[in-house]
């Protein structure tokens, strides 16, 4: 598999950003009177399909290079937000009443999405600030 | 006389027919199952191997897993060769290059072509010539073969020890390091695999086919298909055509216009009161909610295998739970969850026929529910330590791992598994009773489910039929008495029975149109399902006979499913039946679904792989798994589902139903079941076919295939499906978890429509 090895990545990449990039949109119409449409089922199933696309490219970089699990911790932190993420979006799109705390949690949420990016760009778990630290 | 007696008749006389029938071609397999020699001689009168060391390495091959891990005759596990297949193939090459050397060449591969074809042509003979002495009880082969032998048994000694020289190989098929740590037993297993490759090719006595019919496909052994294969696949598929016209005529005939039965204008259901042991099968359901979880689980973890042979991330799982326990473990909750929502529903829906809750009925319901975790927790600890190898092979049968795909557990745990379905069926049958006696309106369809429910109990014996010494080929054929007759055969007579009954009870159906219509779809899918077992034994060491009724019989199996979109729509009718039919909204969804799959997975999938022709080159590829995944999954465990959902419904009937969840589980469990067979499975299954055509059997089941980039990438796309299925999975646990820890606040009953209740 590590033939392939640089296409999954960008299709991971790709679908990183197209998620993150869904999420915003979809996050930002859910503060407006688009709500409905963003929670709408083209919308969802769109954010599902690229969701399991980007897990499915996950799993397959790991399996070929498992040893990061095991470098530096970067991987593992990266999950963790992850899951932070996920919870917060969760909240920011249809748990929560309240205007103001689903604004909070959206900016939550997408500050978690850019420390996951650096994490990743790094390859360190302070993310982008192990760039400025450094 | 009456039709319903007719009918009755009829599928008596079918039964008694086609039972003896099949019993007649069982006592063929035994007259004519390849011969197990007392000893395998070379010409110079040197002992090979010995009767004992088969029947040992047959048990070896059992304890590490026997069908979980590679396969024998084709039946068994998708990852690790064909046994007999590649051994098969190495012999032959083996051969080729002892002889070119003999003509001072460096390799085979350095001769011309004419000298290339001499060389076949001698190997051919050497393994298609029957060499078997009944009279001695000996084989004897060639100074050359015995040569080629030892260079094939050497490379299974390396594979299944921890030599570093065959680590990748190992890594590809997914066995763990030193499977086999004993010495004496790796060999014992060489002489095993070494006698099931030889019944492949040589030749039957006073025939030219071999005593698997020819299987596997590989032209250095000359096995091609038989001219008889080619014959009855023919024939197959006419049987199929005349049959879908005929039971369409009849559908045309028979269309009936006699006009539904007066809808209740209440749920009728709702006045009746689960009783205590109707209340206690709700247990039977949270274990068929964990048991499929943690099938899932182990269906993830055994694809994984497929890429990363000995690990999972990294981690070396084959250290503690190898490739051929978690697939045992895959396959056998499959089977176990699928039977416990079944059994459940048998327990929960007898008292509700007969209105009558005998005495210590819900003790009995307890009883059997400890009994069937027993089993489930005490066989698979057994299978563990005996292919982890921390158990004595003389306790193995009895405590172990069998090694036979779907039966795998020890004979202890078999027997066990027995008693209890005869418990189930004591427990069913007693509730049942008072609704049978005395010619009461439904006895009929009431009698057709206790029949299904003592041949649900009684077949299951039929995995007891073989012992630790049995030949394989009889094993097979009894252990297909159990995963076709069983499985496939009378649990769907039950399930077609209790869904009529259940729309009787409901009051959409009258009582005697469902009578006859459920014994006349019994006596269709009797007519091909008792002798279509034959279709799996077409290359088990059987005789062209069972090709001829199998490729017959089971292609009438098919009929049915080509019509069941009728089905389909009559049982999608029902739901807009009534308003109150809303709460029976998502079982009667997962009938209709049983009716896709039923199309799709057994239907197209199944016959697909089902004449003889495609099977011989099919068999033990992704395309049987395409079917296995399809129709097990699609049509029984949804079916499970289905029945589940109906009597959670009775156990809780004044609960609100979290909708929204089963619709989710609905089509995530759907979609996944499809998006594993369409991105895996069968272009898998299709690439491996062309494999097969091209290059023989050995070579489609081979390392340099299966470890391709592409076949990796394939695999991968398993994560789509699963996840998405895994996802449905959870969803339906979820709601099945909500009803007991979060229940929604009851509702007070739906006020009837106007028009509802004039219709009543």
């Amino acid at each position: 598999m590590i033939e392939f090895y640089p296409q999954i990545k960008a299709v991971h990449i790709l679908c990183v950003l197209l998620s993150g990039g869904l999420f915003a949109l979809r996050g930002l119409m859910a503060q407006t009177r688009l709500a409905g449409v963003a929670q709408g089922a083209p919308l969802r199933l769109l954010s599902y399909t690229i969701d399991t696309v980007l897990l499915t490219a996950a799993l397959m970089l790991v399996s070929i290079l498992p040893g990061a699990l095991f470098a530096n911790g970067w991987l593992t932190v990266k999950l963790i937000l992850l899951l932070a993420y996920v919870a917060l979006a969760m909240l920011a799109m249809k748990r929560v009443h309240a205007p103001r705390a689903r604004m909070i949690f959206y900016v939550a949420a997408l500050a978690t999405y850019a420390w996951m990016l650096g994490v990743a760009r790094m390859h360190h778990p302070l993310g982008w600030l192990h760039g400025w630290l450094a | 006389m009456s039709r319903t007696r007719k009918l009755w008749l009829g599928l008596a006389a079918l039964l008694i027919a086609s039972f003896g029938v099949l019993l007649w071609v069982g006592d063929q397999v035994h007259q004519y199952a390849p011969p197990l020699p007392q000893a395998v001689v070379t010409s110079g009168d040197e002992t090979l191997f010995t009767g004992n060391d088969i029947e040992l390495g047959k048990q070896v091959w059992q304890r590490i897993g026997g069908q979980q891990l590679g396969s024998i005759w084709g039946h068994g596990a998708l990852l690790a060769p064909d046994w007999s297949a590649d051994w098969l193939h190495r012999e032959g090459v083996a051969m080729l290059e002892l002889l070119a050397r003999d003509e001072g060449a460096g390799s085979y591969a350095e001769l011309d072509a004419p000298q290339q074809a001499a060389l076949r042509s001698r190997v051919q003979r050497e393994l298609r010539t029957n060499t078997w002495d009944p009279a001695k009880g000996t084989i004897y082969v060639s100074p050359l073969r015995a040569q080629a032998m030892l260079v094939v048994g050497a490379h299974y000694m390396s594979l299944f020890s921890n030599d570093p020289a065959t680590a990748k190989l190992r890594e590809t098929y997914a066995m763990r390091d030193n499977t086999i740590a004993e010495l004496d037993q790796r060999r014992a297993v060489t002489a095993f695999f070494w006698w099931a490759s030889w019944a492949t090719a040589a030749e039957r006595p006073g025939s030219a086919i071999s005593y698997t019919q020819n299987w596997p496909h590989d032209t250095l052994a000359g096995n091609t298909p038989t001219s008889a294969n080619f014959l009855w696949s023919v024939f197959s598929v006419l049987f199929l055509i005349l049959g879908i016209g005929l039971l369409g005529w009849h559908h045309a005939r028979q269309a009936s216009h006699e006009p539904l039965p007066p809808i209740p204008a209440r749920d009728p259901l709702t006045e009746l009161k689960p009783t205590p042991s109707m209340k206690a099968t709700a247990k039977y359901f949270w274990t068929v909610i964990g048991l499929f979880l943690v099938q899932i689980l182990l269906g993830a973890t055994t694809a994984h295998y497929q890429v990363e042979g000995q690990q999972a991330y990294g981690f070396a799982l084959a250290n503690y739970l190898p490739y051929a326990l978690t697939r045992t473990w895959h396959t056998e909750l499959a089977v176990l969850w699928i039977a416990t929502a079944w059994l459940a529903t048998g327990l929960y829906i007898a008292p509700l026929i007969s209105g009558h809750e005998p005495k210590y009925q819900r003790l009995g319901v307890n009883f059997l529910w400890v009994c069937l975790l027993v089993i489930v927790v005490g066989s698979f600890a057994g299978q563990w330590m005996a292919v982890m190898d921390k158990m004595d092979l003389s306790k193995n049968f009895w405590f172990g791992h069998q090694g036979w795909e779907y039966v795998d557990l020890g004979r202890f745990w078999q027997i066990f598994l027995f008693i209890g379905l005869m418990l189930w069926l004591f427990l069913v049958g007693r509730a049942l009773w008072p609704a049978m006696r005395g010619g009461k309106e439904g006895a009929s369809i009431v009698g057709l489910l206790f029949l299904s429910t003592v041949a649900i109990g009684l077949l299951y014996g039929a995995g007891l039929m073989w012992g630790e010494h049995t030949h394989i080929a009889m094993v097979e054929y009894w252990r297909w008495w159990v995963v076709h007759l069983w499985v496939e055969g009378f649990f769907e007579v039950f399930a077609t029975a209790v869904i009529s009954y259940l729309f009787v009870r409901l009051g959409l159906l009258r009582v005697g149109t469902a009578t006859t219509s459920v014994l006349f779809a019994t006596i269709v899918f009797m007519a091909g399902g008792v002798l279509g077992t034959l279709h799996h034994l077409y290359f088990s060491g059987t005789t062209t006979a069972v090709i001829a009724l199998g490729a017959s019989f089971s292609a009438l199996e098919v009929v049915p499913l080509a019509l069941i979109g009728l089905e389909a729509w009559d049982t999608w009718k029902k739901q807009h039946a009534a308003p109150w039919m809303a709460r029976y909204r998502w079982p009667i969804m997962f009938f209709v679904a049983v009716s896709f799959w039923n199309l799709v997975g057994a239907g197209l999938l199944g016959f697909l792989v089902n004449t003889p022709i495609a099977l011989y080159f099919m068999q033990g590829l992704n395309l049987t798994a395409a079917h296995g995944h399809t129709a097990l999954f699609g049509v029984y465990g949804m079916l499970g589902m289905g029945l589940m959902l109906f009597c959670l419904r009775g156990i809780k009937p004044q609960a609100e139903w979290r909708e929204g969840w089963l619709k989710g589980s609905f089509w995530t469990l759907n979609l996944g079941l499809g998006l594993m067979a369409v991105l895996t499975l069968l272009p898998l299954g299709i690439l491996q076919l062309k494999a097969v055509l091209e290059h023989g059997y050995w070579f489609a089941r081979s390392a340099e295939f299966m470890d391709r980039p592409l076949i990796h990438m394939l695999v991968w796309m398993r994560v789509p499906g699963d996840t998405v299925f895994a996802i449905g999975a959870m969803l339906i646990a979820g709601f099945v978890a909500s009803l007991w820890l979060w229940p929604k606040r009851q509702v007070a009953a739906t006020p009837l429509p106007d028009a509802a209740s004039e219709s009543a």
